[in-house]
């Protein structure tokens, strides 16, 4: 019977881990896909390695997490070390009172932390913000800095202050286990109290030091929430750079990062588990046995006083430290920097290689995810952008709300290659603070093969016969804007109960199950793989779409009956950008014919520069030795009679924008 | 000693006012205020709060999948932590490698990897389709509606006239985007947060205790609920809170697996931040709620936990 339990014990732990493994497992085996599928294996390859140590981006964040984690962790290590032993030197009503505080950031939620954190940086930047102006008005010897954003140092002192608690909490046990006479003895034989710490104290609390930094690097290393709140726009770490490409189109390279990762992991853990079974034995004859690695690590969630086994990790950091050292001389000097902020998928990023290279200013080129997005991080202090390529009703509210900065078009020739159609539009009626940069229509996107006969309505994405399969589009102002226009009304309306109905088309449709999610980039994988079938999204990115639709994927674009939106992204800069004249030079490249050229072949959305709405046919033709397909490109540039059934967004009014955000999030609630 | 460096705490203490405490205070500043969105003057108020009760569903919705996928990690966290700590050391040693591996990849490559699995065209759909599970549920499907059809145009008043129902078949089963694929999410993330402290906890038993039941009689059911059940319960309380708190503040894992459609309150707090729907006093105001929920939470639990601590600690 014994025996019995045994086996079906052994199983149940055997499916348990396969549970936990087979998932890592399915993500290994696919970073050797030689497609784009994560589902689909199309042969062996190692490509997605050879990209993934080219892509900047990751590899830039890698070192971000890397650098926080191991300087969070020596910081917080060593002013843990020393608070702790303060906190017993004081009487114990004190230091118990302090203990329930350094409690705190253990037992919030992260994302109240990260929240608490974000707004305390951002209400010091304001202090700050009035301290420098005053003070620089008054004197002139000392310049200090006005405008001080979220960033590295921020995420920086964040990771800190939530790992200084840990160490407390492992330092502190060994504290109160020590003989407090031994440090009176010390220092009663002659040594100073600093002799003392060393040769005494030290020793006998080193395991509680090493346990409390191992664990702050493991939270600082795995930490995601704390730092998406905290960092900011131009900084981000691999959890956050994994996060916004879920948020568009994942690469396989996340594949091949994980799974090195996973490797790494791995060997040190081997490594470190041989060890043990070598001192075990060892140690078998002498009948102590060392509890092992992870039942120390394991006893930390339910005692604090836990020891872990140091070599291995110290190994494990000094390595680390090895790579960082090696990624940091790497890493760029200080050059002059532009940081922009666009949508995903919006650039060919061989024109940032170009422009780089061209002038030797390095772009930080960063997404939002939508215009609504785009605003709150404007809002919160959490943006270090020069230029921004808003869409136009939020650059009239950005322009009302005094948050751009006038451009210099001295600076911008380029901006005489604009079409006059795209200029002095109503957003900006006398172009004073944008320079177009694509245009396009917000149309219904449907896959014929799962679709019956042709749509033509906004009905298909309210419709019951489509149940689980419509992507409803992540941003309120599209959202609404396409069921306004189902129901005959115009999309600036600021009639509540117009919104109400357009609302009401949309919730009754989400509580029949008709949208599988709402969506912003993730449309392209879904579309293109056959796993949604209609959906709403921009002509341009349908184009994109059309190129990488799987086998069986019969991808449609139309311009329903009742009409569309049409749309105008344009760059601009933000008040106070800290680049000015080195944004001027961005936004002209990027106005240029050749920038034009290659940014509409590559995104798939129409240029607002005439030379290259007249050049495209023949650019493609060059290119790719075909003709270009003419219903493509009047759906990539739409044409007028076209366009005179669209409708243009503008900015609507504060009471209208709250009542928008109100019935999105009534929406998802 | 003891007075000469107490001064050590004193930049620690300065640390903690800055970084711990100013940003709750400032967090309920927020909360209890509001910006005029004409005039941006802010001016005090309870609205934030009393405003709440249109989020109530995502509450109960945060509570309810967070609570699921908690009693789903404790049924297979407690047997596992139990069955392993029976086995030999170096079985434990490797299983407790195991278990904490996944710990060190980021939580998010574990949720995508799962994201790939669950798609409409994932793994697992494929799966269906190629063992015929889709095709078997289709003609069952259509079948059972040919069944329904038949008898109801027997009582149908006029035959004619009667429109017999159709069958959609169905060309995958909807797991990506369901409630079910959020709490698959947090069970996989979490379940090392329930498996550590238990199997700590019990690791730990003194062994005499279990024989000297024995030896009074007791048999295995007894043993283990009189004698072993109650000395883990610690365990559990700890591993029950280290998934709930993380599970019920989630935005990652509802926002790849739940696909936007099952917003917790993760999500609402993102959201009022760095998402859509720009009001940080909104999303300070939960965030506080939130706060005091998890601070009952850990009352209640220790609470409860006191007594048995002490029984370990023996």
């Amino acid at each position: 019977m014994k025996r019995k339990n045994r086996i079906g014990s052994r199983l149940f732990i055997g499916l348990t881990f396969l549970f936990l493994y087979l998932p890592i497992f399915l993500l290994i085996i696919f970073s050797f896909n030689a497609g784009e599928s994560s589902a689909v294996w199309q042969g062996f390859s190692l490509d997605w390695y050879v990209s993934l140590f080219q892509n900047r981006l990751i590899m830039e964040s890698l070192y971000t997490t890397l650098l926080v984690s191991l300087l969070a962790t020596a910081i917080s290590t060593v002013a843990g070390t020393f608070a702790a032993i303060g906190l017993y030197s004081l009487g114990k009503r004190k230091r118990d009172a302090l203990l329930v505080v350094n409690d705190i950031p253990m037992m919030n939620a992260d994302i109240v932390t990260g929240v608490s954190l974000c707004l305390f940086f951002v209400a010091f930047f304001q202090g700050w913000g009035s301290f420098a102006r005053w003070f620089n008005g008054v004197q002139s010897a000392i310049e200090l800095p006005e405008r001080l954003v979220l960033g590295f140092g921020t995420m920086l002192l964040a990771h800190i202050a939530f790992n200084i608690p840990y160490v407390i909490l492992n330092v502190a046990p060994k504290l109160r286990q020590m003989d407090k006479n031994l440090v009176d003895a010390a220092q009663d034989l002659g040594c100073t109290w600093m002799q003392a710490f060393w040769k005494v104290i030290l020793p006998e609390i080193k395991p509680g030091i090493v346990s409390g930094a191992l664990i702050a690097f493991t939270m600082s290393i795995d930490d995601f929430v704390i730092s998406y709140f905290t960092a900011g726009s131009s900084t981000s770490t691999l959890a956050m750079r994994i996060y916004s490409m879920t948020k568009k189109r994942i690469t396989p390279e996340v594949n091949a990062v994980s799974t090195l990762l996973f490797l790494s992991v791995l060997v040190l853990l081997v490594a470190n588990n041989v060890r043990e079974v070598r001192q075990e034995r060892r140690a078998a004859s002498q009948e102590i046995r060392e509890p092992s690695f992870f039942e120390k690590l394991s006893m930390r969630f339910s005692q604090p006083s836990f020891n872990w086994v140091r070599r291995g990790l110290t190994g494990a950091m000094a390595c680390a430290f090895i790579v960082v050292v090696v990624l940091l001389t790497g890493a760029t000097a200080s050059q002059p920097v532009v940081n922009v902020c666009s949508w995903g998928e919006y650039i060919d990023e061989s024109l940032i290689t170009q422009f780089e290279d061209m002038t030797g200013i390095r772009v930080n080129y960063q997404t939002a995810e939508s215009n609504e997005a785009l605003y709150s991080l404007l809002k919160s202090g959490g943006a270090d952008y020069d230029v921004i390529v808003p869409s136009d009703y939020m650059i009239s509210q950005l322009i009302e709300e005094g948050m751009l900065e006038e451009l210099d078009y001295s600076q911008i020739p380029n901006f005489e290659l604009i079409d006059q159609r795209f200029r002095n539009l109503p957003y900006d009626q006398s172009n004073k603070y944008t320079v177009p940069y694509a245009w396009g229509t917000l149309g219904l996107i449907y896959n014929a093969a799962m679709v019956d006969g042709e749509l033509d309505s906004w009905g298909a994405l309210y419709d019951e016969e489509y149940a689980g399969q419509v992507l409803l589009i992540n941003n309120s102002r599209d959202a609404l804007g396409a069921a306004l226009i189902h129901l005959g009304y115009s999309v600036n309306t600021t009639d509540e109960a117009e919104i109400r109905a357009a609302f009401d088309l949309i919730a009754d449709a989400s509580r029949r199950g008709v949208f599988q999610g709402k969506v912003m980039d993730q449309v392209f994988q879904k579309m293109e793989g056959g796993n949604a079938a209609v959906a709403s999204y921009y002509a341009g990115d349908y184009l994109s779409m059309l190129e990488n639709q799987a086998d069986g994927v019969d991808l449609r674009y139309v311009i329903p009956k009742e009409g569309a939106n049409w749309f105008v992204d344009a760059m601009c800069v933000l008040k106070d950008a800290p680049h000015y004249d080195d944004a001027m030079k961005w936004i002209n490249f990027m106005a240029s014919t050749d920038a034009n050229l290659a940014n509409m072949d590559y995104i798939g959305y129409a240029s607002p520069n005439t030379q290259a709405l007249e050049a495209y046919p023949a650019y493609y033709e060059e290119l790719y030795g075909e003709e270009l397909d003419p219903e493509l490109y009047e759906i990539m540039a739409a044409p007028s009679h076209v366009l005179e059934r669209c409708e243009m967004y503008t900015v609507l009014p504060a009471a209208t924008r709250k009542l928008y955000n109100d019935l999105w999030i009534e929406l998802g609630a | 000693m003891r007075t000469k460096r107490a001064w050590f705490a004193f930049p620690y203490v300065v640390w903690m006012a800055l970084f711990v405490v100013i940003p709750i205070v400032i967090m309920a500043v927020y909360a209890f205020t509001v910006t005029d969105p004409i005039t941006n003057a802010a001016y005090a108020t309870v609205e934030n709060f009393t405003g709440m009760g249109v989020y109530l569903s995502v509450f109960l919705r945060s509570f309810w999948l967070a609570l699921l996928a908690t009693l789903v990690c404790l049924l297979i966290g407690y047997p596992v932590s139990y069955w392993m700590a029976k086995e030999g050391p170096r079985f434990q040693r490797v299983a407790m490698a195991l278990i904490m591996l996944p710990m060190w990849m980021n939580f998010l490559l574990r949720t995508y990897s799962w994201m790939s699995i669950l798609e409409n065209n994932g793994l697992l759909n494929q799966l269906f389709q190629n063992i015929g599970v889709i095709d078997l549920h289709n003609s069952i499907g259509a079948w059972f509606t040919d069944l329904c059809n038949s008898i109801a145009i027997r009582f149908a008043e006029d035959p004619e006239k009667f429109i017999p129902t159709v069958y959609h078949p169905i060309r995958y089963f909807q797991l990506i985007g369901t409630p079910g694929a959020v709490v698959l999410g947090m069970v996989y993330n979490y379940l090392p947060f329930m498996i550590l402290p238990i199997y700590s906890v019990i690791v730990k038993l003194d062994g005499s205790l279990v024989e000297a039941a024995r030896d009074l009689g007791a048999d295995g059911a007894r043993v283990f609920s009189k004698v072993i059940f109650p000395l883990s319960l610690p365990g559990i309380l700890s591993g029950v809170t280290m998934v709930f708190v993380p599970a019920v503040s989630t935005f990652a894992i509802s926002q790849l697996l739940g696909g936007g459609t099952q917003m917790m309150l993760g999500d609402l707090i993102e959201a009022q931040f760095l998402g859509g729907a720009y009001d940080p006093h909104l999303g300070a105001a939960i965030s506080m709620v939130m706060m005091v929920i998890v601070v009952v939470c850990m009352v209640v639990m220790n609470h409860f936990g006191e007594g048995e601590e002490q029984a370990v600690m023996l």
